[in-house]
């Protein structure tokens, strides 16, 4: 499968803790097994004490790129929090970028303290349609949460992001990468995450 | 919107140097304690409207309202505010006049109120060991004596009513100077949802006061002039000697005139016009010149009933004040008035300040105590 | 990822011992490496501070074998005296020194450009641009240092460490050497003139090796209307750059790696080549100005050029640079048109994130001992009323400077400078100082440079309160092993050296508390404010909540009773939530009650006793 252009541009976004780096590493491993050329960035340390997190994915059939991706360029952005969804689209976002969101808010020390409120997510959601082309929810905590801990939210997200067809990631390709990273018996329920964001996904339409 | 909360606590009250340490903003909250003496902030709150401010006796004080509220009068008697009467009493028991301050008329009057089930408990003023004063409740008659004496030290006595505990059902009584007197009043006034039982409290005795010192840099400079012995007691003797009397361990007595407290005497005190505590039941203090005996002023129903049950049970005895004595007392209760004006003119509060007074009784009080004073 | 590949360079070379302090972002070179030590049978070590780190390295080298460490410009300054006696004395087997920056200081307390100190000690400086790069210069780096008889720099900053690319791997070289110090001859930095002319020559020599590195690449016209000159990720950014605005066509990219000592002819083959010269790296003009003096020294051939970069503020004298700030000073320069979207998109997005999307302050982690602490540090200093002073140190309690900790922290610098600046404050009371001096220190910060700071404190009788925040871990940079921890990095169990018995045995008045329990802190610590008698530790020891919830999950099952819970109302104004501000508590403005947020907390019960209203119940789980 050809990608759009060359260098196709991804950011994964969250909060510290979500799992973010993991998610951008096994994408990118997913990636070069297909052979595509793989360059990631990653922005994390003291911002993974509840600061914003993000990965910066470029995938090229020809080269390697700048680690950081030039502003406005972004093609997909893969958001595990929403409003970091939408956070990355003041940079990064143009007409033409593909949102795939985790519905679950995480809050901020703030909103939690009372001091700012969180945006009503339904808002949150309208705008990032008004700033892109295509947007696709799913809640990946809740399903996290069911198959016994939230941070099963990034794998989620990526069964979702094979189910919308932007790139080729069937669930085989899942499945031998993720046997690299994880011991045997966590396998088993990490395809049933990536399952479950198979079918979870949903366009959202206004 | 102006606020109504902590951070207007602070920055008028507080900041200004105005705070009396009477106790009502402690320990309603997490946030305000006190602690070694001090008023004790642990976090900020940002609320626009609390009862600290509201029950805080240097913020809006509004005498004619406070007056209508308790006596259902106008605010007229400047001198020394409503009474009914005022009468010379002291305690009947030896033991009790020793024991206590004074003539032992408040310690008696609140056992007897306990013992007769007027009250079933009383929030009283006691000094630890090292005579910090602190709110007590006292449930049982006897106990009373733990809190006779004065201390000529502020302390937050209201924070024990607001603490507690407190069973559903008891009637409070409350011994308290006169910024503690108000503060209540303003409590009971107060729409704030409460937590104190402020509606409880059915009677309360006014202590006259005329200042009163901050404990931790007093207490630093008496350790000091006392060259560092166990300080048993205090006392301040009448005019025309007016020393502070310091009893250390031993029995030594060390005499150090009053001239040398004075730079500890608390800020707030010189903007306070009430000497006499105007708003509570009966109000006690000492007879000038007589000693053994003290001046009780009589104000509501409550407080006549209690007296003359109390002497009628041969609690207490009473005579009438002689008139000069009265006038004396009438015009030391108007020049404090007078300086406490003075003193908000000078700070620029006389329009602004917490206190509310019409102008006419403002001149009144400025025209009439000079020529009281002459 | 950029710090593996260069972990993988050193295996491939033969690397034999390796140590390092952990520093983001550095720690993932020595962190893989000790996780394939075993295999490969070869010593890897976490190391107390960058300067025995980089002793332990050196010693390999001196014993003939191949060494390397790690380490974040921080760490290059702790390690600095060894450095400046060591590029006199030389090194005998390859020694690799890694030094990783952090540019914007994104998880530094400062930032700094190490660039510099090749400089300074004048010892060979590389500076790889790419991931596959990394890895190969970092095997060539054990080469140059063995030939040279010098330890080779590498320097990479965090857009290089952390990021990942395809990399092609090399053979490993199995190093079968035994290790022999040759008594016979001393290493040392004497006598320091001979010594100091001999490293000009070994720098004369590999400025030959330089000059013919296939690393130093020129791409771009003959003739190009400006040459960019650069080096690291830089690179990186220009290309692209270049890209977006098509001005490949307009403009050459100098692409140097080995940037101490310059390779000079190389450099001035190309720096003919155009009049405009763009100077693209970070943080500090370094290139720019070494290649100004160049230029000086060598005017009469080049003629007259307009260098461009940081001196011409087309660059940021300041922070890290990326592909935007790269192609806005070409496209200036070049007066090449560029939109990168709609200027109305922009407009429309920036308003729009700030409008809905809440900062996110930095916090404790749910259930971080560090937040108990400070919570008690707070009220104690509240109780005490004089103002007291709290020296902060580095590691995730540095947050105590922000309101996640109260606020309560007024300075912090470099490792152990808050017991070292305490052991000042605790003097000034002769002068009229009437403030409490108090002190936090985490137990990986404690063994890194603290002690020496204690006993000074203790011998010249400094009056101070030090809290040591032990939560078993070096919690902020990944949980590496130290000396309290009782696991090496390799795996193998350690006996742990004992910080209580540590202070004990230094003279001080030791004490140990559990955070969690406020009450019980809240009070030694006022207590021991109150002491005047020199110096006192105050141990406040539970695990870091990460590490704790990995084994145990919580300690308690906390909940909030809705009936109970004042909330917002006068007499609590949510103290859990705006106050102690612990991410699993939430707050739920519809029933204006507090909640547990269940995936958040971790069950270590302390909101429960900060509730005025005992609304917050905790079970033992």
């Amino acid at each position: 499968m050809a990608i759009e252009k060359d260098p196709w541009n991804i950011i994964i976004t969250g909060v510290g803790g979500q799992g973010n780096v993991l998610a951008s590493q096994i994408l990118g491993q997913m990636l070069v097994q297909k052979g595509y050329v793989i360059t990631i960035g990653e922005t994390y340390g003291a911002s993974q004490r509840g600061g914003s997190v993000m990965s910066h994915l470029r995938v090229s059939q020809r080269d390697q790129f700048s680690p950081l991706i030039p502003e406005g360029k972004c093609d997909l952005v893969v958001g595990l929090e929403p409003v970091e969804a939408l956070r990355v689209l003041a940079q990064y976002g143009n007409p033409g970028v593909q949102m795939l969101i985790n519905t679950r808010p995480i809050f901020p020390i703030d909103v939690i303290a009372g001091n700012t409120r969180y945006p009503e997510l339904s808002v949150v959601l309208k705008k990032i349609q008004t700033l892109s082309r295509r947007v696709w929810t799913l809640n990946a905590t809740e399903i996290g949460l069911e198959l016994g801990d939230p941070i099963f939210s990034n794998i989620v997200m990526i069964g979702a992001l094979s189910a919308i067809d932007l790139l080729p990631l069937g669930r085989e390709d899942f499945q031998d990468t993720i046997q690299e990273y994880l011991p045997f018996h966590k396998v088993h329920l990490n395809m049933e995450a990536f399952d479950r964001g198979r079918e979870a996904v949903q366009e959202f339409l206004l | 919107m102006e606020n109504k909360g902590l951070q207007a606590l602070e920055s008028c009250v507080i900041q200004k140097d105005l705070c009396t340490f009477c106790g009502a903003c402690l320990s309603l909250c997490p946030y305000l304690h006190s602690w070694k003496g001090k008023w004790l902030k642990l976090d900020d709150c940002d609320l626009a409207e609390g009862r600290c401010f509201a029950y805080c006796p240097r913020t809006r004080v509004n005498l004619e309202t406070l007056h209508q509220e308790v006596f259902g009068q106008s605010y007229s008697n400047i001198e020394m505010g409503l009474f009914k009467q005022v009468k010379m009493v002291r305690a009947s028991s030896p033991t009790l006049r020793q024991k206590a301050q004074t003539a032992g008329v408040v310690s008696a009057l609140m056992k007897f109120a306990l013992k007769e089930g007027f009250i079933n408990g009383a929030v009283l003023t006691q000094r630890t060991p090292d005579h910090l004063p602190i709110g007590r409740v006292i449930r049982r008659p006897n106990e009373i004596l733990s809190c006779a004496g004065s201390s000529y030290v502020a302390g937050p006595t209201l924070q024990a009513l607001n603490q507690g505990p407190w069973k559903d059902s008891e009637r409070i009584g409350v011994v308290g100077t006169p910024c503690q007197v108000l503060a209540m009043r303003k409590m009971s006034l107060s729409p704030l949802k409460r937590t104190t039982p402020i509606d409880r409290v059915t009677l309360i005795i006014g202590l006259f006061c005329t200042w009163a010192l901050t404990y931790e840099p007093f207490m630093k400079f008496l350790k000091n002039r006392v060259k560092g012995a166990r300080i048993r007691k205090l006392d301040i003797t009448p005019p025309p000697e007016r020393l502070l009397k310091v009893i250390t361990e031993n029995d030594r007595i060390w005499d150090v005139p009053l001239d040398e407290i004075r730079p500890f005497i608390r800020t707030t005190c010189g903007v306070c016009h009430d000497m006499t505590s105007e708003l509570s039941d009966l109000s006690v203090g000492t007879v000038e010149g007589i000693q053994g005996w003290s001046t009780v002023i009589i104000r509501t129903d409550l407080g006549e009933k209690i007296l003359s049950q109390a002497e009628a049970a041969r609690i207490v005895k009473s005579q009438p004040l002689p008139e000069e004595k009265f006038k004396h007392l009438s015009e030391a209760s108007l020049l404090k008035k007078q300086r406490a004006l003075l003193r908000l003119k000078e700070r620029g509060e006389l329009e602004n300040g917490y206190l509310t007074l019409s102008r006419e009784l403002i001149g009144r009080i400025l025209s009439e105590a000079n020529e009281a004073g002459s | 990822m950029g710090n593996e590949a260069i972990a993988r360079g050193a295996i491939e070379a033969g690397v034999q011992v390796c140590a390092a302090y952990p520093g983001n972002p550095s720690s993932e070179i020595i962190g893989s490496l000790s996780q394939v030590a075993r295999e490969l049978g070869i010593y890897v070590e976490w190391s107390v501070n960058e300067k025995v780190a980089l002793e332990v390295a050196t010693a390999a080298s001196f014993a003939g074998l191949r060494g390397l460490t790690a380490m974040k410009q921080n760490g290059l300054n702790v390690a600095s005296d060894f450095l400046f006696n060591l590029n006199l004395s030389g090194s005998k087997g390859g020694l690799v020194v890694v030094v990783c920056d952090d540019p914007s200081a994104l998880s530094s307390t400062n930032e700094e450009d190490s660039r510099l100190f090749a400089k300074m000690c004048d010892l060979p400086l590389l500076e790889p641009s790419t991931v596959q790069e990394a890895q190969k210069m970092t095997r060539w780096a054990f080469d140059l240092s063995e030939e040279l008889g010098l330890p080779c720099l590498i320097r990479s900053v965090t857009r290089l460490s952390h990021a990942r690319g395809n990399a092609e791997l090399g053979p490993i070289t199995k190093n079968q050497q035994n290790p022999r110090f040759d008594t016979s001859r001393p290493i040392i930095p004497q006598p320091v003139m001979e010594t100091h002319k001999a490293l000009h020559n070994k720098m004369k020599t590999c400025q030959d090796r330089f000059e013919q590195s296939p690393f130093n690449v020129y791409r771009g016209p003959e003739k190009p209307e400006l040459l960019v000159v650069t080096c690291g990720p830089g690179w990186m950014y220009v290309r692209e750059a270049l890209l977006n605005l098509g001005a490949e066509n307009r403009t050459g990219i100098l692409k140097l790696a080995t940037t101490w000592p310059l390779p000079a002819s190389f450099l001035m083959e190309h720096l003919k080549k155009a009049d405009r010269i763009l100077f693209v790296e970070e943080v500090d003009p370094f290139l720019e100005n070494n290649v100004k003096e160049l230029c000086a020294q060598r005017a009469g051939e080049l003629g007259v050029k307009t260098f461009l970069g940081k001196a011409s503020s087309h660059l940021p004298n300041v922070g890290e640079i990326n592909p935007d700030i790269v192609t806005r000073a070409i496209q200036q320069i070049l007066d090449e048109p560029y939109e990168p979207r709609s200027l109305q998109y922009a407009r429309e997005a920036a308003e729009a994130v700030s409008l809905l999307a809440p900062s996110r302050e930095l916090g404790f982690c749910a259930g971080c001992p560090h937040r108990a602490t400070y919570w008690s540090v707070k009220n104690a200093l509240a109780m005490d009323g004089r103002d007291g002073i709290v020296l902060g140190d580095i590691g995730c309690y540095t947050l105590g400077v922000r309101p996640a900790g109260f606020s309560q922290v007024k300075t912090c610098h470099a490792m152990g400078s808050g017991v070292g600046l305490a052991n000042g404050f605790g003097h000034l009371e002769r002068f009229g100082l009437n403030q409490p001096v108090l002190t936090v220190c985490g137990d990986s910060t404690f063994y890194h440079a603290a002690i020496p700071a204690l006993v000074n404190a203790r011998y010249n009788q400094s009056n101070f309160l030090m809290l040591i925040l032990d939560n078993s871990a070096t919690a902020m940079t990944g949980f590496q092993p130290h000396a309290g921890t009782g696991r090496t990095a390799m795996g193998a169990d350690a006996s742990v050296v004992d910080i209580e018995a540590l202070c004990k045995a230094l003279g001080a008045r030791v004490q140990v508390k559990n955070p969690f329990d406020v009450q019980d802190t809240t009070e030694t610590i006022y207590k021991l404010l109150q002491d005047r008698e020199g110096i006192k530790v105050l141990i406040l020891k539970q695990e870091c909540a990460l590490v704790r919830v990995k084994r145990q999950k919580a300690l308690y099952k906390v909940r909030v009773d809705q009936e109970r819970c004042v909330g917002q109302e006068c007499g609590c104004n949510r103290r859990c939530t705006r106050i102690f501000k612990c991410p699993g508590l939430a707050w739920d403005p519809v029933t204006g009650k507090a909640q547990i947020d269940e995936a958040i907390c971790t069950g270590c019960g302390t909101c429960a006793d900060i509730c005025p209203q005992s609304a917050i119940l905790k079970e033992t789980v």
